[in-house]
């Protein structure tokens, strides 16, 4: 939610903080600030109101509401804290059919606008919001619903029906089949047909039937308000929240006046947007008004809450006396309706329909006290209840296989066929789940291989514990497996991986002392972990952890590295890792592997063979380029008396 | 040749640090499954069908004939709270590190699976300043340095209060030193959650934080992008 802040300081006043210290008491005491920024000469907070906020919170008053509890003020202008009259009129009905769906239905008439721009305060304040001004009546709704929260739809008197006089509202559910057309979305230029499947709320000519719009989720172009309308009726009404989600989710439709409903709003709130949007259209459209119908059958009840002391200093961790605990909720503009030493009751504001329960309130106080006030507690040692199985035999598997030079992956838990697909699948490639890991490791012995040399490896090996999937009877089956997988040759599996693969499960089996079924295919083997943690020895305690593991992760270069040769005979007592480190320096930064593949000794020389990688993470190496830092190493080692071979 | 050895991944490791770390101070590993009932996945964890706060996580769902409840790839580690509590009476400290799953689409700092930790503690008289206490000892243990932790307000439902966790590393000469970085979610458990879980809100209290060990690392390791954590690539691995 944006907010402008000249439009806070209406109601504020002197009171409206500076940009930083507004950041900084919204950031520690209520919302996330994502930014602030100057737009069209007004300066825009952006707040990341949190849901249990949306219902009061997404409009300035809210926020300048929220600013003044916070700084111990009162606000200097509150549109919510004087009480509305309106004037009735006989000339509209609403039939509501169901008042648990829509409370309170208001319309409003005006006669005699006039249709134009709005005056530039409200155009700059409307594009500073990052909204379009469209002309005076419809900017209208939109600044009353930044302004106070509820949302507002206009029509054209003229064309919207009369029977007698009269114009006929109604609110109903709609009809299994019925279509509505909806105002165009967004950028979009068309407007929308939608079929509606009866769960739906639907605002309608009630002289006909005919839908005029989605309650609460969107108009239609139903008696729309054009260049030319003269009398106009201002619609704000209050709509159940679960069904105007419900309808807006499956529609796909999600925008300001939806958010706003579904987020559980005061019902007590159109008749405040009714006088303030009548005030605003008579003051830049002219015309004059004529009164309010206002269905309103079953009133907002208040919400009373008994709220411990002590439950609040247990929860928060502080020590608050009963009258600090009293000044904090009276800030939220609650109502003290009783309290005794133990215990207070508190009313909840109208507008603050999230403050329902203990916990709710023990929130307020911790956050408008400050949260930054909370000392910390150690925690004392004490032993675990008890010793996961799965996490100390998953590390005993690691551990074994990491010393035979296997390294762990983790892969996805989705595929593109199986047999358990998801309803709602991310791509196409993803919508099954897997119930083996054989394919990933497979898969993952494919891709690795041609990067062997820059590995440093003469073969790929590696291994995943992880969860696969199976349709079950009842409900999915989960079973935790082992995958061991090794690869030698470049163009794929070859029957000398499966002597490879053996060793590793032999050595696996050695840890874990119960009879292994293992599922080997091609060089991958998979074992059924799941079944053995009961059968398995439960140890006292888990092995030590080595925690000084700091590695500063490099970028893996997405250019291709290339590999080279040198073989040389040196004196038998130089080391290799004196020789290698000599080349590696007069190669340069392209050289980011080493490894030593052969060394033998034989008349008292020694001939050591390395391979090279060569790669930059910026570009592609040229073989020319390689060749050259190898003939300079090849001088270098003449000079040092090192015979290439 | 001497056999090399292989390489532990990031993710595994972190994870065998995490407990180790809080299994000194009593916390038990626990887990749960990764298809979970909707029921466990949000409505005992005061997150109602048909409101607003199931939008703060997509989901993924099976299909209806493969399941007899609707069932979901978690969206979180949290349902393993709800299982722990039906099943075990407080005190309880668990951890939950395990994997999650978002229907969301992917980027450098978002994956369709990720990997969360998991915290609960439940006993008699647990506040906010006991959590700010166990998350600066992990932080400290973890990054290897002393740790400062505050809390912002926040808003997740199966908590409240609600609080966001920002941490800053007093000392050494990591790049994260001397910076306040947001890094998890936590509060105290909601007295629906725990009257879900069988356990009386007048006589116990608890917290619970959730992070994601992929963010961990990212502020351990210095990765970049999550999603190199599984893409099998040993030139990812192999680094660690």
């Amino acid at each position: 939610m944006k907010v402008v802040h000249s439009w806070l300081g209406e109601y504020l006043g002197k009171s409206l903080p500076e940009k930083k210290d507004l950041e900084d008491l919204m950031n520690f005491h209520i919302f996330e600030v994502d930014g602030t920024e100057e737009v069209n000469g007004e300066v825009v907070t952006d707040l990341d109101v949190l849901p249990n906020r949306s219902s009061d919170c997404l409009c300035h008053r809210g926020v300048a509401r929220e600013i003044a509890t916070l700084l111990n003020v009162e606000l200097e202008k509150d549109p919510l804290s004087e009480p509305v009259e309106l004037k009735s009129i006989n000339s509209i009905e609403v039939k509501i059919a169901d008042p648990t769906a829509c409370p309170r239905f208001t319309a409003s008439l005006i006669t005699g606008v006039t249709v134009k721009e709005s005056p530039e305060w409200l155009q700059k304040r409307l594009v500073a919001l990052g909204q379009r001004p469209i002309n005076n009546i419809v900017d209208a709704t939109n600044y009353v619903m930044y302004a106070v929260g509820q949302p507002l739809h206009a029509y054209d008197a003229d064309l919207f029906p009369q029977v007698n006089g009269r114009w006929n509202f109604g609110v109903r559910f709609a009809n299994e089949g019925e279509e509505i057309s909806l105002l165009a979305e967004g950028t979009k230029t068309e407007d929308r047909t939608v079929y509606l499947n009866g769960s739906e709320l639907l605002v309608v000519d009630n002289s006909t039937g005919t839908p005029v719009g989605l309650a609460g989720v969107k108009g239609g172009r139903f008696a729309g308000v054009h260049a030319d309308t003269k009398n106009i009726i201002i619609e704000a009404a209050n709509f159940h929240p679960t069904i105007t989600r419900k309808t807006a989710r499956r529609l796909g439709i999600v925008i300001d006046a939806s958010k706003r409903f579904e987020n559980a709003l005061s019902p007590e709130l159109p008749a405040f947007a009714q006088r303030d949007i009548v005030k605003l259209i008579i003051e830049i459209a002219g015309g004059s008004y004529e009164g309010t119908f206002d269905d309103y059958d079953i009133h907002q009840s208040a919400v009373v809450t008994k709220v411990k002391f002590a439950h609040v200093n247990r929860l928060l961790g502080l020590d608050l006396e009963n009258d600090e605990i009293i000044s904090y909720i009276k800030r939220t503009g609650a109502k003290i309706i009783e309290s005794d030493t133990t215990s207070f009751v508190a009313e909840a504001p109208f507008e603050r329909t999230d403050l329902n329960e203990e916990a709710d309130y023990i929130e307020e106080v911790g956050r408008i006290h400050g949260l930054l006030e909370i000392d910390s507690i150690a925690p004392e040692k004490q032993r675990v209840k008890a010793i996961n199985l799965k996490q100390y035999y998953g590390d005993v598997i690691r551990q074994v296989l990491i010393k035979l030079g296997y390294s762990e992956v983790i892969t996805s838990s989705f595929q593109k066929k199986g047999n358990l697909q998801l309803k709602n699948a991310l791509a196409s490639d993803k919508s099954y789940l897997r119930d083996s890991l054989k394919k990933n490791i497979t898969k993952v012995l494919d891709n690795n291989h041609p990067h062997i040399d820059l590995l440093g490896q003469t073969e790929v090996k590696v291994f995943e514990i992880g969860t696969v999937f199976l349709p079950g009877e009842k409900t999915v089956e989960e079973k935790t497996v082992l995958c061991i997988g090794s690869r030698l040759k470049g163009n794929g599996y070859s029957p000398k991986d499966d002597v490879v693969v053996e060793t590793a499960c032999n050595d696996v089996e050695k840890v874990l002392p119960v009879d292994l079924v293992w599922d080997k295919d091609k060089g991958v083997a998979e074992l059924d972990l799941s079944a053995l943690w009961e059968s398995l020895p439960v140890p006292d305690s888990y092995q030590e952890v080595s925690k000084t593991h700091s590695v500063q992760y490099q970028t893996i270069s997405q250019f291709p590295a290339i590999a080279r040769d040198i073989a040389l005979w040196v004196n038998e007592n130089e080391e290799a890792n004196q020789v290698i480190e000599t080349l590696v320096k007069s190669a340069g930064d392209m050289c980011v592997r080493h490894t030593l593949f052969d060394t033998f000794t034989k008349e008292g020389r020694t001939s050591y063979a390395f391979r090279l990688v060569f790669q930059s993470n910026h570009r592609t190496l040229t073989d020319t380029e390689v060749n050259e830092i190898m003939e300079s190493l090849y001088k270098v080692s003449a000079q040092l008396g090192w015979e290439v071979r | 040749m001497p056999n090399k050895n292989g390489h532990q991944h990031p993710i595994s490791r972190m994870i065998s640090e995490i407990n180790a770390i809080f299994s000194e101070i009593g916390y038990t590993f626990a887990e749960g499954p990764e298809a979970e009932l909707e029921y466990y996945n949000f409505d005992l964890l005061n997150v109602p069908k048909d409101h607003p706060s199931r939008d703060m996580q997509d989901t993924f769902w099976f299909k209806d004939k493969d399941v007899t409840e609707p069932t979901v790839l978690r969206t979180h580690t949290s349902p393993v709270q709800a299982r722990y509590m039906k099943e075990n009476k407080p005190p309880i400290r668990i951890i939950v590190p395990g994997k999650v799953f978002r229907n969301e689409a992917t980027d450098a700092t978002h994956e369709a699976q990720f990997y969360q930790l998991e915290g609960l503690c439940i006993d008699k008289e647990i506040n906010l300043g006991h959590l700010k206490g166990v998350l600066e000892y992990f932080f400290s243990k973890f990054f290897s340095g002393r740790t400062e932790v505050r809390f912002r307000p926040s808003f997740f439902p199966f908590v409240e209060p609600g609080v966001e966790v920002d941490m800053k590393l007093l000392d050494g000469d990591s790049k994260l030193a001397g910076k306040w970085i947001e890094v998890m979610g936590a509060g105290m458990v909601h007295p629906n959650v725990l009257k879900a879980g069988g356990i009386n809100p007048e006589e116990y209290s608890g917290f619970a934080f959730g992070m994601g060990i992929d963010r961990l690392g990212v502020m351990k390791y210095g990765v970049e992008d999550i999603r190199d954590y599984y893409s099998g690539d040993l030139r990812f691995v192999n680094q660690f």
